[in-house]
């Protein structure tokens, strides 16, 4: 039982994780760019849901929303746009810039004091199902997952720009050679990243109950490293690495001895490394099948 | 002097003699200000350490802040009185009864993080690509993740307080000054040139016969020490650590002074220290509110932080290669360094 | 048609045309030829927009087309198939040659256009839903020109085609470009395959050091003395290694 108990903890935690890799997974698929200020993105989700608590629901869904989206977009145009031709590092140096202008500019207004936010406090209950108990939000947050990687499937395999976006991701200069908008497809990417961070932005106000100025930056680092092992670039890597980085960390988190707990994001991020030497590129490189030569 | 190889080294006495120049001048002024200068030294250190790595291969590292924080902590742990660390933490016995004196306690600190950073460094430096960085991240949070949890040897959450306070004026500019005279003897090295040359491709330098992996071994491990030494000084200027000091905060800060400045020169390096250390303490003036006619106006905690990540932005965007880019202080502008450099082959 | 003033182009310091101006008129077909390093790839980057020339001038149907971006020339009627093909190995045959129409809205045209390439390379129609990666090098060729002629073009820049390719599909990759020409494109081939490029082009540029030696009707041009000098002079020993 308590196996099952940790596994719907994974699951939930591992959807969580794989929503904040996609908005990392995605960017970097299109520009090369390892996004460290889409912790920002969920960041501000946070704070715009710390204004508005008490709103109607729907109210408060689109405005945190479109502050995140806004947001990503503002970002690619001010500072991503005119660096797209940098190496990666300058521009994963450059996003980290970013991190820390938004993170400071949100200090600046609201303080550096964690500020409690009581969003649907009614998704702490659990509901019990065989035996088991599951905590609202852990279901709410797995179907939101579930609900937006299969419209995301779809958007990438149906929709013209999200044909144009696959093309852009294996080959941005072929892409514009035959007529796809550079700018219209990166404003795209970062446009969903958006939307993907907001929903992370709604998990971790309802988890925590509380925002503040730095609550971005764990989970961006978790993202980083989900993305990294799934294979930066491809979308299905990102999920999948997702969900084994929330596998990993419920598991260390049960079965570590006591007195090792605390340090179960060392053991994450050792894990990361080694996993780094044994498979650089990621479970699923978006370029291990290249075109034959 | 006519020898290209030596170069470096006369870079490095021009600026030694400039930083000297300017700590004469800082024994003259209020206490106040000197610390402002003595924190630039420090960060002096760490960034000509950072820049040991970081210029010479050309690969960001994001993770030179760890071996900051070791060093901090274990000559914290070495120059600490007995009692104090009875009250504090939980060592062996031995350990804890151990004083060293400073001198003796950083030599130690900088030679045990030299081994700790050939052990991490040789799997690191076998990653390619951008592997490489994200790996450094990674030993930076895992760095962070242990030092606010090992209640027993970094006190945990809890500020390490009442450190020797050591690093005066002299001690700082000391710290630089071997710093920037170690950057520039490795400079002269075959092995700096060789990481140099990988710096444009991996591929081409190792297939011209680099033994890429050592090379970034040997720059890692030295520019490790140095960083070190930049940590012990820091740790014992601020007088206390906290396992935050040595996190993304301080990694940003010295990244944006070795990128502002240009990260490939180590001129390059001291500009950018000085700069941003002059556009900090403005900032942070402003901070504390500045008085006019006779009202205080003080500027909103968080601006010093957004200037110095506008600064960088403008940099990357407007000057990818830094301030200075190539130049080095003391020698020629770049492409007649090359045909001079010829011209003397030919000779 | 297309009209190149003094075009120049470097690589850092590196300068790779030096200068170069020529025209093509409207359903021509024109070759450049020259050895490694001579500046035809850069030559058809520029005027597809992928390089930024560093002065000069490129008119296209009478519009100044200099520095503007690679995406926008295709809508206006500029094609390039660039060396190595660049297909998106990833996606399905299908998914290529949609990608070749993104600049079109014509829906119904874009379907008749594609069973028309189909028809050309019956081959692309029996893996029409398969990646592309699994394709051969001739039938990436081919998908490579078929995905290039669903934008429509009015100028095509073929990188190439020949490069790497058996005989017999070169034989049909320039059957292809023949027919393109019959219905009215005009045709930019950069070749290394010299025999084939005098053959198909109705003129041929002999580019060396990024500076054009020497240009004619092909028919003229082959076999003369100063031809030899011009392609091989320079470049033979080169060649042979």
């Amino acid at each position: 039982m308590i196996v099952l108990q940790n596994a719907i903890d994974a699951v939930s935690l591992g959807a969580v994780y794989a929503l904040a890799a996609l908005g990392i997974g995605l960017i970097f698929s299109v520009m090369r760019l390892i996004n460290f200020a889409h912790g920002e993105l969920i960041m501000a989700g946070g704070f715009c849901l710390y204004a508005l608590v008490g709103q109607p629901l729907l109210v408060v869904i689109l405005a945190v929303l479109i502050v995140s989206t806004v947001l990503a977009l503002g970002m690619e145009r001010v500072a991503f746009r005119p660096l797209r031709k940098a190496n990666p590092a300058t521009l994963l140096i450059s996003s980290f810039a970013v991190s820390y202008l938004v993170q400071h500019v949100v200090l600046m207004i609201f303080g550096s004091r964690a500020m409690g936010v009581p969003f649907l406090p009614e998704l702490g209950t659990s509901i019990e199902f065989l035996g088991l108990r599951i905590p609202r939000l852990q279901l709410v947050t797995v179907i939101t997952t579930l609900v937006l990687m299969v419209g995301l499937v779809a958007f990438f395999r149906f929709s013209r720009i999200g044909l144009q976006m696959r093309a852009a991701a294996e080959d941005f200069t072929m892409a514009r050679l035959v007529g796809v908008r550079a700018n219209r497809v990166i404003a795209f990417a970062f446009a969903i990243s958006g939307i993907l961070a907001s929903m992370v932005s709604f998990y971790l106000v309802a988890q925590t109950g509380s925002v503040s100025y730095k609550m971005g930056v764990n989970m961006v680092l978790i993202a980083f490293v989900s993305s990294v092992i799934g294979g930066m670039g491809s979308v299905a890597g990102a999920a999948l690495g997702g969900f084994l980085v929330g596998i990993i960390s419920v598991s260390l988190q049960a079965y570590l001895p006591v007195d090792l707990r605390p340090y179960r994001d060392a053991f994450v991020f050792m894990l990361f490394i080694l996993f780094l030497f044994w498979r650089p590129d990621g479970l699923l490189m978006s370029r291990a099948d290249r075109d034959r030569v | 002097m006519s020898d290209p190889v030596f170069r470096p080294l006369h870079t490095a006495c021009i600026l030694i003699c400039i930083l000297l120049a300017v700590v004469l001048v800082a024994t003259q002024v209020p206490p106040a200000m000197q610390r402002i200068v003595v924190e630039a030294l420090v960060k002096l250190t760490v960034v000509v350490g950072l820049f040991i790595f970081v210029g010479n291969s050309g690969v960001f590292s994001f993770g030179h802040v760890s071996f900051m924080a070791i060093g901090g902590y274990m000559s914290a742990i070495l120059t600490l009185s007995a009692e104090r660390k009875h009250t504090l933490l939980s060592l062996p016995g031995a350990l804890e009864a151990l004083q060293l004196p400073w001198p003796l306690a950083m030599l130690i600190v900088v030679a045990i993080v030299g081994l700790v950073a050939l052990v991490v460094g040789w799997p690191l430096s076998r990653l390619r690509g951008i592997a490489l960085p994200m790996a450094t991240f990674g030993m930076l949070i895992i760095t962070y993740v242990v030092a606010s949890n090992w209640q027993q040897v970094t006190g945990g959450r809890q500020a390490l307080v009442g450190l020797p306070r050591f690093t005066g004026l002299w001690v700082a500019f000391g710290g630089a000054a071997i710093a920037i005279l170690i950057a520039a003897a490795y400079a002269t090295t075959r092995q700096c040139l060789m990481l140099r040359c990988s710096r444009e491709s991996e591929v081409a330098a190792a297939a011209t016969g680099i033994d890429l992996e050592r090379e970034r071994l040997t720059a890692f491990v030295l520019s490790a020490m140095v960083v070190a030494m930049g940590g012990v000084l820091f740790s014992h200027f601020i007088g206390t650590i906290t396992a935050n000091s040595f996190y993304l905060d301080l990694t940003f800060v010295t990244l944006t002074m070795l990128v502002a400045g240009g990260m490939r020169s180590l001129t390059g390096a001291c500009v950018g220290v000085a700069l941003i250390s002059i556009i900090s303490e403005l900032f942070r003036s402003l901070e504390r509110g500045v008085s006019l006619g006779g009202e205080v106006i003080s500027a909103p905690p968080g601006l010093q932080e957004i200037a110095l990540a506008v600064i960088l932005l403008a940099i990357l965007i407007l000057r990818p290669a830094g301030l200075l880019g190539d130049y080095e202080i003391g020698l020629p502008k770049r492409q007649v360094t090359g045909r001079l450099m010829a011209a003397e082959q030919e000779e | 048609m297309l009209k190149v003033t003094d075009l120049s182009v470097a690589y850092g310091s590196i300068t790779a045309l030096r200068g170069i101006s020529f025209e093509i008129t409207e359903g021509e077909v024109v070759a450049v030829i020259g050895p490694n390093g001579a500046g035809k790839s850069t030559l058809l980057l520029s005027i597809a927009g992928v390089l930024k020339p560093r002065s000069g001038r490129i008119e296209f149907a009478g519009r100044n087309i200099t520095g503007k971006q690679a995406e926008a020339l295709v809508s206006e009627g500029i094609s390039l198939v660039p060396e190595g093909r660049h297909i998106f190995g990833s996606l399905t045959v299908a998914e290529n040659l949609a990608l070749g129409a993104t600049v079109r809205r014509d829906r119904q045209a874009i379907a008749s256009d594609i069973d028309r390439v189909l028809a050309m390379f019956p081959v692309l129609k029996d893996r029409y839903r398969q990646r592309a990666n699994k394709l051969s090098g001739g039938e990436q060729q081919m998908l490579a020109l078929g995905r290039a002629m669903l934008a429509r073009p009015r100028l095509l820049l073929l990188d190439e085609p020949s490069l790497g390719l058996a005989p017999l599909i070169v034989n049909q990759v320039y059957q292809s470009i023949m027919d393109l020409r019959q219905s009215g494109v005009t045709v930019l081939v950069v070749e290394q395959n010299v025999t084939r490029a005098l053959a198909v082009a109705d003129r041929t540029y002999v580019l060396s050091f990024g500076a054009i030696a020497m240009s004619g009707r092909s028919t003229e041009l082959a076999g003369t003395a100063a031809f030899d000098t011009a392609y091989f002079g320079v470049s033979r020993e080169v060649e042979q290694e």
